[in-house]
């Protein structure tokens, strides 16, 4: 609070990143997990309401990529800046800028002991100081908007998993982010789910969100992608919008990779 | 004989000072406890080693040598002289049972999939706002087993208070085994009246565990 | 001071531990008094009794108390128990023939001295077991030996000097004594603990107000710590210590009395007290009247 310096320095940065219009901005990123070199140098920058799709063979680090840019995986070399505001140290201040940031996990995650509205309600009481009322309204929408308000009653455990994930996606957008992280949400899905998922994340893109999206979904990079980023052992080896990568890749590695993924 | 019939207002005393030793100590176990239980998992390395060092040493020192330290080494060094005796009861029953309360919860705690605190950090709540709000009551409610057997243990151990000044259920049994030559009926009246506070807790456990029950 | 105090909470940490250290209490004279033993003792006595029985073994196992200085004490380095108790027990084993070496001693409690009594685990109870109706239904006790009465210990500074003084105040003793029994009747706030050292120590502290329990004991400790502690307040109860037997020897009772008796007459008696509980500086008392056995 009583530090005039470093706050002038913050909103400098700010201003210079704002006028490129990046929201997220990695630059020269590594993280190790013991030997493992799971990030090699990575650079990337999102923009403003781009939809960002993240593929690669597993083990290339698009996982940990997408974790580290809330610090869920705290990074080892390199920044990653956020609204032009770099991520601090764990701690209160780390706390309010995840609030920032939405995330939507594999395994949904939704909080077991508590009902679909008190799971989407929880952030904006707690974190945003919202009254429970509006909180409790702002929810009804947004499961509403999901397909899932009628089961604002019920437990996580009642609903089926194509449910729950959506209810993850409300709980992440109540909390009004600049940027949602999706990290592989439709792997642990039945194959009928998928698609009711995956609809809602085209809805949000289409609104504008700004989107970071891991997926082995090919058909919703291709329908929602602006950009699609191929990793491959920890580094980004292209980058390409979805008509040009799918159609024309340029690396021999994303070539095999595509060649095993579309062949069936 | 005669007296625990006549005298019967003593034995109900004597557990209401049993019940009062239990519940407050019971209380204070589970605050202090849950403490240690957040310093052991959370992110500060000095609280996890004062909150380890803690557990460990308590764990594994004899009640009696609690009570000792508490009512006769300590006020030999001039510290809690005027302190009430009830209180100095539940300094030394809590003292020795947070660490037992602690482990519990850490236990319960490891049984919250990681993903749970994930999920709680990723919509911006703090260490402390994720263990109060996502963690811990998920963890209390794995724990009720486990922390009904320490309390249970807990109830019990408050006889150890009969040689350390309070005269609950325990030092009135011995004041009625002293004076009568057929101690049989004394212990059964007097293990009966533990059974049943203990019955009360497990009643209390047993609800709790229904009632929080949570699907995975 | 500090010296003092460190000893102390070192000795409660051994007391936790089940061993009754308590200073050098009662140990001065750990020798005690020599007594003479009867020679062909078995012939004096008729067959089928227990005396016989006892004579012809030559050993007799004995309950005493190990934590009462002047009464019955034995620190943790010493091979037997000290004090009037064990000397009344060593004129009635002399009179059956058996030498002082050849007594086995047991460590009684309070609890314990009945249970013992009818399971045979020891033959004799002589551990300051005050005779009471209660007990003469379940126990033989002949006696009193020894008469003394309740009193108080307090710190010197204490403004306790009569019993009405201890109403509302803290006085502790041993839990499921009769002492604590009588105090809580005086309106006095009773708080019991293991053992008389843990219970001086409180009022050392000054946790407690004062310690109650029988004169003779309470002397032990005020000759310990003359500059800090005070015996006060008449005896106010009579507690009859008498020699605690099995009801399936009843003919033991009148050989009690009657050895007991002679010893009062020849001087026996005098000489184990003034080794004894004389040492805290308390004149020989007359020896009391003991009861007539039941018939």
């Amino acid at each position: 609070m009583a530090r005039p310096g470093r706050m002038w320095i913050v909103s400098g940065a700010m201003t210079t990143h704002r006028t490129t219009d990046d929201l997220v901005v990695l630059d020269h990123v590594d993280k190790w997990f013991g030997q493992l070199h799971v990030l090699k140098d990575v650079d990337l920058r999102i923009r403003r309401g781009e939809v960002v799709v993240v593929i690669g063979p597993s083990g290339s680090g698009k996982s940990t990529l997408c974790r580290a840019i809330n610090r869920l995986e705290p990074i080892d070399k390199g920044t990653i800046t956020l609204d032009g505001k770099p991520l601090p140290e764990e701690g209160k201040e780390l706390a309010a800028l995840r609030a920032e940031v939405g995330m939507v996990f594999q395994s949904f995650n939704l909080f077991a002991h508590k009902t679909i509205l008190e799971n989407v309600t929880l952030g904006p009481i707690k974190v945003r100081g919202h009254k429970k009322d509006a909180a409790e309204k702002r929810a009804r929408e947004l499961l509403d908007r999901v397909g899932v308000g009628h089961q604002a009653e019920k437990y996580p455990a009642q609903l089926s998993g194509g449910q729950q994930q959506r209810v993850a996606i409300a709980r992440a957008l109540a909390m009004e982010p600049k940027v949602m992280l999706f990290d592989e949400p439709t792997s642990a899905l039945d194959p009928e789910m998928i698609s009711e998922v995956l609809e809602v994340m085209v809805d949000l893109a289409k609104q504008g969100m700004t989107m970071v999206v891991v997926t082995h979904e090919m058909g919703f990079a291709r329908t929602a992608g602006d950009r699609v980023v191929f990793m491959a052992d920890g580094a980004i080896v292209e980058e390409a919008t979805p008509e040009q990568f799918f159609t024309n890749p340029q690396s021999d590695r994303a070539k095999d990779f595509l060649g095993k993924i579309l062949k069936h | 004989m005669d007296d625990v019939t006549s005298e019967f207002d003593l034995v109900l005393q004597a557990f209401w000072l049993t019940i009062q030793l239990a519940a407050l100590s019971g209380v204070v176990s589970l605050v202090l406890g849950t403490v240690l239980a957040a310093m052991r998992v959370g992110p500060v390395a000095p609280f996890r080693l004062a909150a380890t060092t803690y557990v460990n040493v308590v764990r594994n020192t004899p009640l009696l040598i609690v009570f000792v330290f508490v009512f006769v080494a300590f006020p030999n060094l001039g510290l809690l002289v005027g302190t009430p005796f009830l209180l100095k009861g539940v300094v030394a029953v809590s003292l020795y049972t947070a660490p037992f309360v602690c482990e519990a919860i850490r236990a319960g705690i490891n049984a919250v999939p990681l993903g749970q605190a994930e999920a709680a950090r990723a919509i911006g709540l703090t260490f402390g706002q994720t263990m109060g709000n996502v963690v811990l009551p998920q963890a209390f409610r794995a724990a009720v087993p486990p922390l009904a057997s320490v309390l249970i243990a807990m109830t019990k151990n408050t006889s150890i208070a009969a040689v350390f000044g309070l005269m609950e259920a325990t030092a009135r049994m011995r004041y009625f085994t002293n004076n009568s030559a057929d101690d049989t009926v004394i212990f059964l009246v007097f293990a009966l009246g533990y059974i049943i506070i203990v019955e009360t807790l497990s009643a209390g456990a047993w609800g709790l565990e229904r009632r929080w029950r949570v699907a995975r | 001071m500090r010296h003092a105090r460190f000893r102390m909470a070192a000795a409660a940490v051994l007391l936790a531990g089940g061993l009754a250290a308590c200073g050098d209490a009662g140990n001065d004279d750990a020798e005690g008094v020599d007594v003479e033993v009867a020679e062909n003792a078995a012939d004096e006595f008729d067959d089928g009794t227990r005396m016989k029985e006892l004579a012809e073994d030559g050993n007799i196992v004995i309950g005493v108390k190990f934590d009462q200085p002047g009464i019955g004490f034995k620190g943790a380095t010493d091979d037997a128990p000290v004090g009037f108790d064990p000397e009344i027990g060593k004129i009635l084993a002399a009179d059956l023939g058996i030498a002082a070496e050849d007594i086995t001693w047991k460590e009684t409690i309070s609890d314990n001295r009945e249970p013992f009594l009818e399971s045979g685990e020891v033959d004799l109870v002589i551990a300051s077991y005050s005779i009471t109706d209660e007990r003469r239904e379940v126990v033989g006790q002949a006696g009193p030996y020894y008469v003394t009465g309740q009193q108080l210990l307090v710190r010197s500074d204490s403004d306790i000097d009569s019993l009405d003084d201890v109403k509302g105040t803290e006085v502790c003793s041993v839990t499921g004594s009769t002492s604590l029994e009588n105090i809580e009747a005086e309106g006095a706030r009773p708080r019991g603990f293991d053992t008389y050292s843990e219970c001086v120590d409180q009022v050392l502290n000054g946790t407690v107000d004062a310690m109650t329990t029988d004169g003779a004991i309470l002397l032990g400790y005020a000759a310990e710590n003359a500059d800090q502690l005070k015996v006060v307040v008449e005896p106010f109860s009579e507690e009859r210590y008498g020699v605690g037997y099995s009801l399936e020897a009843p003919e033991m009772c009148q050989w009690i009395v009657d050895t007991i008796t002679e010893a009062q007459e020849d001087g026996a008696w005098d000489e184990a007290f003034q080794a004894t509980l004389g040492q805290s500086g308390v004149e020989t008392p007359e020896p009391p009247a003991m009861d007539e056995c039941p018939a």
